[in-house]
């Protein structure tokens, strides 16, 4: 595998940019002649995922488009067709496969995503929310002289700022945005724990495939894409999810809940998620946090579950090990390769500090994004099989703790040991801890793509 | 050894399908007809008669052409699969499978060759075991206990689980008290339904995420 064409990819899929604003456009497009008019003056403005030698930019851009956008774009019938046909249905009739019912159910999604209207997100990012709002005026003043969009809405989100630092904490507590994979060819600081497990204990990178359109995936195959293949390659699938957080009932159960169990209540914490909340894997530190483990990017994901198949240390049903669970099917992790995704996203609404007042009510959760060469047998089959089912983990109907759909009736399992604070522990009735909001799947293409697209030269022939 | 893995039996039968030109719909036709209505729940035939894990049918046509450089083939006839997970003795299942439920037994494997019917026990056992192949490799999910035994294990599983969620830090004379009373209730709880513990999903053909 030779290097990637960085100058082709956009950022977006290549790293996490780390900066701390964001917001997040939603356009739907009129008329595909100015449209594509709009995407050609938006070329200049992409980020691509060329290396920052000069240090981060002020704000990043980055597009993507539903199927209803490309549509509404003009590409030819023949290549529309090519596409996955759950790309083509979108994530709201996957509605049931997703098991996104109940609370979750596409009718109590905000009107953005009941009506279909959505064809395109851009994504913008800034180091200030200064930088953030001249780009975005700077973006929107092109739309309008385009004439090739109209604004739907908007969604901001941002890291928590402690001290005038951006933290990656998210609303419940959690430190988050460990351990995303790592991909052949994608130049990254490469961790242990991020990629693919070798026989002996040894990471390697994942197939570019997993990632990205036009390269061999785990299997050796190319990932399902539509034609023409400079359309698709260097192009990807991202899932767009607004996560809302239920923080007033989350902090209830945990203060119920960690007053019964005897390890205590940011043991217990720790116990859902399988990090405390600093961040420190409970595989490696299952007694305390360990702030020397969690800064660590050599030890905060080098571990496995090998010798605690019982979950003693980090529990069967625990978040990260639902997930990604590395070795625990066995096979050396041969299982999940072909299961992983990559995850970018922020938080949105307001930080409360543990203690003062909340509601569940308030606008509060996480912008949730995924990207994937396929989303079928990468985020469907992670969302249905292993958040909200059980069976692959021997764990029956149980769904994820945090993100599972219970309706009231969850149940989760703590296996512990015979230690006295590290005990068996059951927590039932779950409530809802997260729900959807709505979102979407789009096509991430590459700058080649995006070219063709804005000058009509997609030919599937 | 073939065929069995511990006491998990892997059945594998291949029915020749009947072929008539006069039949209309054709055999073929009206099994297929036949399965797309069976329940693949508690009501599942399968899950009424004893001892199944886990089963399968399938209508095979014929082998696909893939193409050049492949040469093409056809099978001599179409064919009902039947595959099935099940408990230890191959004749005392296909037995049980008779006694309980001949009628759609009957239904789908009247329209197979030499099918001589349920009623006749040792005939409808010599007749699938003439149509059985070997089974060399199983599905891993099934471990080495009976359907029933399983099945007890599952309910015991959730109703341990539920007695501790509710009984967490209650003070030890209640928890025994409670406790004792408990597996008394549990010994004579009646068994759950084969196909009844399962997550209810409205996806009919109950594939992964098709």
């Amino acid at each position: 595998m030779s290097k990637l064409n960085e100058t082709d990819i956009q950022g977006f899929v290549l790293r996490g940019y780390n900066l701390p604003f964001a917001r997040y456009l939603f356009l739907h497009f009129e008329d595909a002649k100015r449209a594509r008019s709009l995407i050609a003056r938006l070329l200049g403005e992409i980020t691509t995922g060329q290396r920052w030698d000069k240090g981060k930019p002020q704000s990043t851009v980055n597009i993507a488009f539903t199927f209803r956008g490309l549509e509404h774009l003009g590409l030819p019938d023949a290549t529309l067709r090519s596409f996955p046909v759950e790309f083509q249905q979108g994530m709201k009739p996957r509605a049931q496969i997703l098991g996104d019912t109940g609370a979750n159910s596409p009718e109590h999604w905000d009107d953005l995503w009941r009506e279909d209207r959505v064809h395109a997100w851009l994504g913008v990012n800034g180091l200030t929310m200064e930088a953030l709002d001249a780009r975005c005026l700077a973006i929107l003043s092109i739309i309008e002289e385009t004439g090739g969009a109209g604004a739907l809405a908007s969604q901001d989100a941002a890291a928590q700022i402690v001290d005038g630092k951006p933290t990656t904490k998210e609303h419940f507590g959690f430190t988050d945005g460990f351990g995303n994979p790592d991909y052949l060819g994608v130049e990254r600081s490469s961790q242990p724990g991020q990629g693919k497990l070798l026989s002996g204990g040894i990471w390697t990178p994942l197939a570019t495939g997993e990632l990205l359109l036009g390269y061999a995936d785990e299997a050796g195959e190319l990932p399902v894409a539509p034609v023409p293949h400079l359309l698709a390659s260097n192009g990807t699938f991202m899932v767009y999810r607004k996560l809302h957080q239920n923080l007033a009932t989350f902090r209830a159960f945990l203060d119920k809940q960690g007053s019964l169990y005897a390890g205590g209540k940011e043991k217990l914490a720790a116990k859902f998620i399988g990090r405390w909340r600093d961040g420190t894997p409970i595989e490696l530190s299952p007694d305390n946090p360990n702030p020397a483990i969690a800064k660590d990017p050599n030890r905060n994901t080098d571990f496995t579950y090998g010798t605690d198949a019982e979950g003693a240390r980090c529990p069967i049903g625990a978040h990260l090990r639902r997930v990604h669970p590395r070795d625990a099917f066995g096979f050396n992790g041969q299982l999940i390769n072909r299961r992983r995704i990559t995850r970018r996203g922020l938080p949105y609404g307001r930080f409360v500090p543990d203690g003062e007042p909340v509601t569940d009510k308030e606008e509060r959760g996480v912008i949730f994004m995924v990207l994937n060469a396929n989303l079928s047998r990468q985020f469907e089959f992670v969302q249905q099989q292993w958040v909200q089912y059980g069976n692959d983990s021997h764990l029956g109907n149980d769904k994820d703790v945090l993100m599972g759909n219970h309706g009231g009736h969850g149940k989760f399992v703590v296996q512990g040991d015979a230690s006295p604070a590290n005990p068996p522990f059951i927590c039932s009735n779950l409530p809802d801890f997260v729900e959807l909001r709505g979102g979407d799947y789009f096509f991430l293409p590459s700058i080649t793509a995006l070219g063709m697209i804005a000058m009509g030269l997609v030919d599937p022939r | 050894m073939p065929n069995k893995n511990g006491n998990v039996y892997g059945l594998t039968i291949l029915s020749p399908i009947i072929e008539d030109a006069k039949a209309t719909p054709s055999h073929d036709l009206q099994i297929r007809n036949y399965l797309a209505k069976l329940s693949t729940r508690e009501d599942s035939p399968f899950a009424l008669a004893p001892g199944t894990h886990l089963a399968r049918l399938v209508v095979m046509d014929d082998v696909i052409y893939v193409g050049a450089p492949s040469s093409e083939e056809h099978l001599k006839s179409k064919y009902l699969i039947f595959e099935s997970n099940c408990d230890g003795d191959l004749d005392s299942y296909l037995s049980g499978l008779a006694a309980t439920i001949p009628d759609h037994l009957d239904a789908i494997w009247k329209h197979c060759v030499g099918y001589p019917g349920a009623a006749n026990r040792q005939a409808f056992i010599d007749y699938m075991k003439a149509c059985q192949l070997e089974t060399t490799f199983f599905f891993a999910a099934v471990n080495n206990k009976s359907v029933s035994e399983t099945l007890r294990a599952l309910q015991t599983q959730t109703a341990v689980a539920d007695f501790i969620a509710s009984h967490q830090g209650a003070n030890p004379a209640k928890l025994k008290r409670d406790f004792i009373q408990f597996v008394s209730q549990l010994k004579s709880m009646p068994l759950p339904k084969p196909g009844s513990m399962g997550p209810h999903r409205e996806i009919k053909t109950g594939g992964r995420n098709e």
